[in-house]
């Protein structure tokens, strides 16, 4: 498996591997080429086409040109408002989700794998079901429309994830260090900040990109709990899609998507090489 | 994991619970918060369940009129059906397609690093997205069997979207190419985490490569094998934008999915005591799933702590 | 001024305050104000409910509009979510029997002084103005009509068929649609395959064929109309319609076909009104297409009505509530509903608008006059597919037969009538 030279069975395997890798890659070439065709050319002809006259001006419409009701700025304010929930809302499920990940591997207490157990049991709880709990809740603490309600909703069910993932990769993490560290009269939060946090790299990177592309994809919670102004990225992709009234805006609708889908792409292209080495580290205990 | 620090005072200062309060706070808030709205979420949704509720929750009980509505429905029928399919084929072809990726991967190839990014960059795309770009690509007068067409090879044929017995497989296929890197990604962190030493002394023994992987190699992957069937199976039970943009649960209702009938019958119907007895439902097939699982975990631990 | 009162106080006040004299001394004293929840979000939708926004301003008044992009479902989340927060908007989208199942979670504005100050309910169809007093109060106002069963013929096809003749009837369609085929018309039919749009494909044809049926059957859910040979009549026409549409369309929209159905490869559609300003919208022209009203059995035009209104709710805010009276003062009015359907393609509901002048296309004349027609031969009935019929749990339980049928066809007319019968019991 390991031989180096040029036999035969190599050039199948860099035919096979690039052959998927383009199959992969064909759906990103439809949108990507449909970003560049004008909605008249689409609707004209078919979904599948290279672009006649390379309409740029798509990107510029998407961006900050096309209006949702009264507001026309394109999907720029919505980008805003996706950042502004998905950023905080990441940050405390990561965080909290690590500390208490490490608290249950590395300190247990009484009741941690009940509540350990729960907890994760939490990602296979369907969101259909949670909405209308999530509105009783919201109404109860004067949250609802409110940004702040949604970064509370996915902090809270994200830390089933970055619990389950993080506690998993601390198990592995040796009980000696954290001994020697507690004669030294290291408490629970200096051991974290000191040698726990600097381990963390690998798994940090997991949840975030995990936690981030999740929130920064949601659409069901996104337009239920927010009002006009406050409405996240994916609402305006879906109000350029659902014009029952209207001709498809395909190619606008191509570059918006493009737009709305960079951050999550660039988050994996750039994490990608950590996302496989802390899923080592975290999942396969 | 029995050999964990316990937790006892040191220099007892200020009374113990006092100078530990903060961490106390930082563990357990979080965590009961996130069992609690676990926990009554899945019982209030039982108990909407029981009642005659339509457009907004009403308390009252109908017994369990709700759960033979669903379960006569033609709708939950084929849902169910579907899941099963659905879910068998598409954990099975995702953990095979996975494997796959990584072990081609894994040939020391030029590029890896790009390569291992297409594969998975789908992870970043919403559900909604996919669905609706694959419902352009699959439709035969819109997408691949059109294309081919106008190259001239006129009698291909891959009309699987309008085709009510292979629709389902659309899903299938939209759902591969969406989370297959994440199967690819773990198998990968598997392979490379076997011991290089073995491997050389069985190459010194003449093994070949295909030897190497059945024998040596692929045994090592089972429990990330456990893991990868877990979350897909999670992500077929749950799959929902996905088919609702592909096939929005058509030709006629041949790709209806549980999760489709929940949400349909709680909002689109305003059957809100229906669609939580279907939610309910929807638990117990989850349960019969994770209990086999919990279970193996547990004896994996006992035998492991044994040891 | 902060309000405390008893509930009942309130809700004889909110309809004191709709009462004209109040009106006046409310809106001298606040300005009107209104918080709106559509899902009127893109497109000329977007467009016309900005353009009515701007009037609402003119008038002095702020306009607090949220849009819901998405489908109808997920705007009910909204309002759902909402009204469970004791917060609903001061008036909302909503439409059909909705109207009146949302009107028991919440309370609801009593609009009868002002639609009596203004003499709406005689320029408005009766079957329509039920579904929006559904206690006997309006409670809710439409603002624009379409008819789901237009029928829209591509000139090119019909040049094909060496055809010139409009079909009035089902037999003159199909007749015109084999024509089509043997003149080299790929698929005559050109229809998409959406949940709607095949329930539409049943409502026409059992409209159609029997308005009588139609009203009993589908309107009024009788037992013996369901049973009835015209439900199996119906499945058979949708069967040779299904047969005469290009099988790949799938799921899709109808506007991916229009390219084709222009070109005259596909000949006919059955659309509601919209799909006109969609080919316009397309970079077609007037010529390229005929629309008339759908195929008809007794040769007089049925009219499938398609209305989308507003609901108001009730608010105890003084500036709501004057914005409520100026809001439904507007939607009634002849030329806010002539600008509002000069957008969107639709027809005015007020039945006394002039659609001769500039502005309008023949399409909307064709429209309107088959409205006119069809309420004075008491054949103006409410859309099924487009759930005005029946609440959404009824139309879902329908559709879900009808589109089974549609793309299933081993299925037998006869099965399918029984299958029908079987759904609605099982969602009464």
């Amino acid at each position: 498996m390991r031989e180096s030279s040029f036999a035969p069975s190599r050039i199948l395997i860099y035919l096979v591997v690039l052959l998927i890798a383009a199959a992969w890659l064909a759906p990103l070439a439809v949108v990507v080429l449909n970003s560049l065709r004008s909605n008249e050319e689409i609707a004209q002809g078919s979904m599948i086409g290279w672009p006649q006259h390379w309409a740029w001006s798509n990107y510029l419409t998407a961006w900050s040109g096309f209006c949702v009701a009264e507001t026309c700025a394109g999907i720029r304010p919505y980008m805003l408002n996706s950042a502004l929930i998905t950023i905080p809302a990441t940050i405390f499920s990561t965080l909290l989700g690590a500390i208490a990940g490490y608290a249950v591997s590395l300190w247990r207490f009484r009741g941690d794998t009940w509540i350990y157990g729960i907890v994760t049991l939490g990602l296979f709880l369907p969101q259909q079901m949670r909405l209308l709990p999530w509105t009783i809740v919201l109404r109860d603490i004067g949250l609802i429309n409110t940004l702040a309600g949604l970064v509370l909703i996915h902090t809270i069910q994200g830390l089933s994830f970055t619990t389950l993932f993080c506690r998993n990769y601390y198990v592995a993490i040796p009980h000696e260090l954290i001994r020697a560290a507690r004669i030294d009269g290291a408490g629970f939060f200096r051991i974290f900040w000191r040698i726990i946090l600097p381990l963390s790299g690998p798994i940090l990177v997991v949840t975030v990109i995990w936690q981030f592309t999740h929130i920064w994809n949601e659409f069901l919670y996104g337009v239920t709990f927010t009002s006009g102004q406050q409405q996240p990225v994916t609402a305006a992709l879906i109000a350029l899609s659902a014009a029952v009234a209207d001709i498809p805006q395909h190619g606008v609708q191509s570059a918006a998507v493009i737009i709305a889908a960079l951050p999550t792409l660039l988050i994996y292209l750039l994490g990608g090489k950590y996302f496989v080495r802390g899923l080592t580290a975290g999942a396969v205990k | 994991m029995t050999n964990a620090v316990s937790i006892r005072p040191d220099r007892p200062a200020l009374p113990e619970w006092v100078r530990r309060l903060p961490e106390y706070l930082m563990i357990w808030v979080p965590l009961l918060l996130s069992a609690a709205h676990l926990v009554s979420f899945s019982l209030w949704t039982i108990w909407i369940s029981f009642t005659p509720s339509t457009l907004v929750p009403v308390s009252g009980w109908v017994g369990l009129r709700n759960y033979s509505a669903v379960a006569a429905s033609r709708n939950w029928q084929i849902a169910f059906d579907n899941l099963l399919l659905f879910g068998s084929s598409f954990v099975l072809l995702s953990l095979v397609t996975g494997l796959a990726l990584a072990i081609l991967l894994d040939q020391r190839i030029r590029g890896e690093n790009v390569l291992r990014s297409i594969f998975l960059y789908p992870l970043a795309v919403s559900f909604v997205v996919t669905g609706t770009v694959w419902s352009w690509l699959l439709n035969p007068g819109l997408g691949i069997q059109k294309l081919v067409h106008d190259l001239g090879w006129t009698s291909f044929k891959f009309d699987w979207l309008i085709d009510r017995d292979m629709a389902i497989w659309t899903i299938v296929i939209a759902a591969i190419w969406q989370s297959s890197g994440f199967a690819m990604a773990l198998f990968l962190a598997g392979l490379r985490s076997v011991d290089a030493d073995i491997i050389k002394a069985a190459q010194i023994d003449g093994a070949g490569p295909v030897r190497i992987y059945r024998r040596i190699i692929l045994p090592s992957l089972w429990p990330i094998t456990i893991t990868v069937v877990v979350i897909q199976l999670q992500f077929a039970i749950s799959t929902f934008d996905l088919v609702r943009a592909l096939t929005n649960g058509g030709p006629g209702i041949a790709t209806q999915l549980p999760a489709l009938v929940v949400y349909d019958l709680m909002f689109q119907r305003s059957l809100l005591g229906r669609g939580a007895a279907a939610a309910v439902l929807m638990l117990l097939i989850l349960l019969a799933v994770l209990l086999p699982y919990a279970a193996w975990r547990y004896i994996q631990r006992r035998r492991a702590a044994h040891a | 001024m902060p309000i405390t009162t008893t509930r009942r106080r309130l809700l004889a006040g909110s309809a004191a305050a709709l009462a004209l004299p109040a009106f006046a001394r409310a809106q001298g004293a606040v300005k009107p104000r209104l918080t709106a929840i559509s899902q009127w979000s893109a497109g000329s939708d977007g467009a016309a409910i900005t353009a009515l926004g701007k009037k609402f301003e003119e008038k002095g008044g702020i306009w607090q509009h949220s849009p819901v992009p998405g489908f109808t479902t997920e705007m009910m989340n909204k309002l759902r979510a909402q009204i469970m927060a004791g917060d609903p908007p001061a008036c909302s989208q909503l439409k059909g029997p909705e109207i009146a199942a949302w009107s028991k979670i919440a309370p609801t504005v009593d609009l009868d002084a002002v639609v009596a100050a203004a003499g709406y309910e005689k320029v408005v169809a009766p079957d329509l103005a039920k579904l929006h007093k559904p206690a006997g109060k309006w409670i809710a106002l439409p603002l624009q009509v379409y008819s789901t069963n237009m029928l829209f013929l591509s000139k090119r096809a019909m040049d094909k068929a060496k055809a010139d003749k409009i079909p009035v009837t089902w037999a003159d369609f199909n007749e015109l649609a084999e024509k089509m085929k043997a003149g080299g018309v790929a698929s005559p039919i050109a229809n998409g395959g959406t949940r709607p749009d095949d329930g539409q494909k049943f409502e026409a044809a059992l409209a159609g064929i029997s308005p009588l049926a139609y009203r009993a059957a589908i309107m009024n859910l009788e037992k013996k109309a369901l049973a009835g040979p015209e439900i199996k009549a119906a499945f058979a026409q949708v069967r040779r319609i299904a047969d005469w549409m290009d099988p790949n369309v799938g799921a899709q929209h109808f506007s991916t076909n229009l390219k084709r159905f222009v070109d005259g490869d596909m000949g006919m559609m059955i659309m509601g009104g919209w799909a006109q300003g969609v080919l316009r919208n397309a970079g077609f022209k007037f010529e390229d297409f005929t629309i008339a009203p759908g195929p008809t059995d007794n040769g007089k035009p049925v009219f499938l009505l398609n209305a989308d209104a507003f609901i108001f709710w009730q608010r105890k805010e003084a500036d709501l509530q004057a914005g409520q009276t100026l809001m439904a003062q507007l939607v009634m009015d002849p030329a806010i509903q002539t600008m509002y359907s000069q957008i969107t393609g639709s027809i005015p509901v007020r039945t006394d608008v002039d659609l001769s002048g500039e502005g309008w296309s023949e399409g909307q004349r064709t429209t309107s006059a088959a409205l006119k027609s069809a309420i004075a031969s008491n054949q103006a009935l409410l859309s099924m597919a487009h759930n005005m019929a029946q609440e959404n749990g009824m139309t879902a339980a329908m559709i879900d037969v009808i589109t089974e049928y549609v793309k299933d066809k081993t299925i037998k007319p006869e099965q399918a009538a029984t299958r029908l019968a079987e759904a609605v019991e099982g969602a009464r």
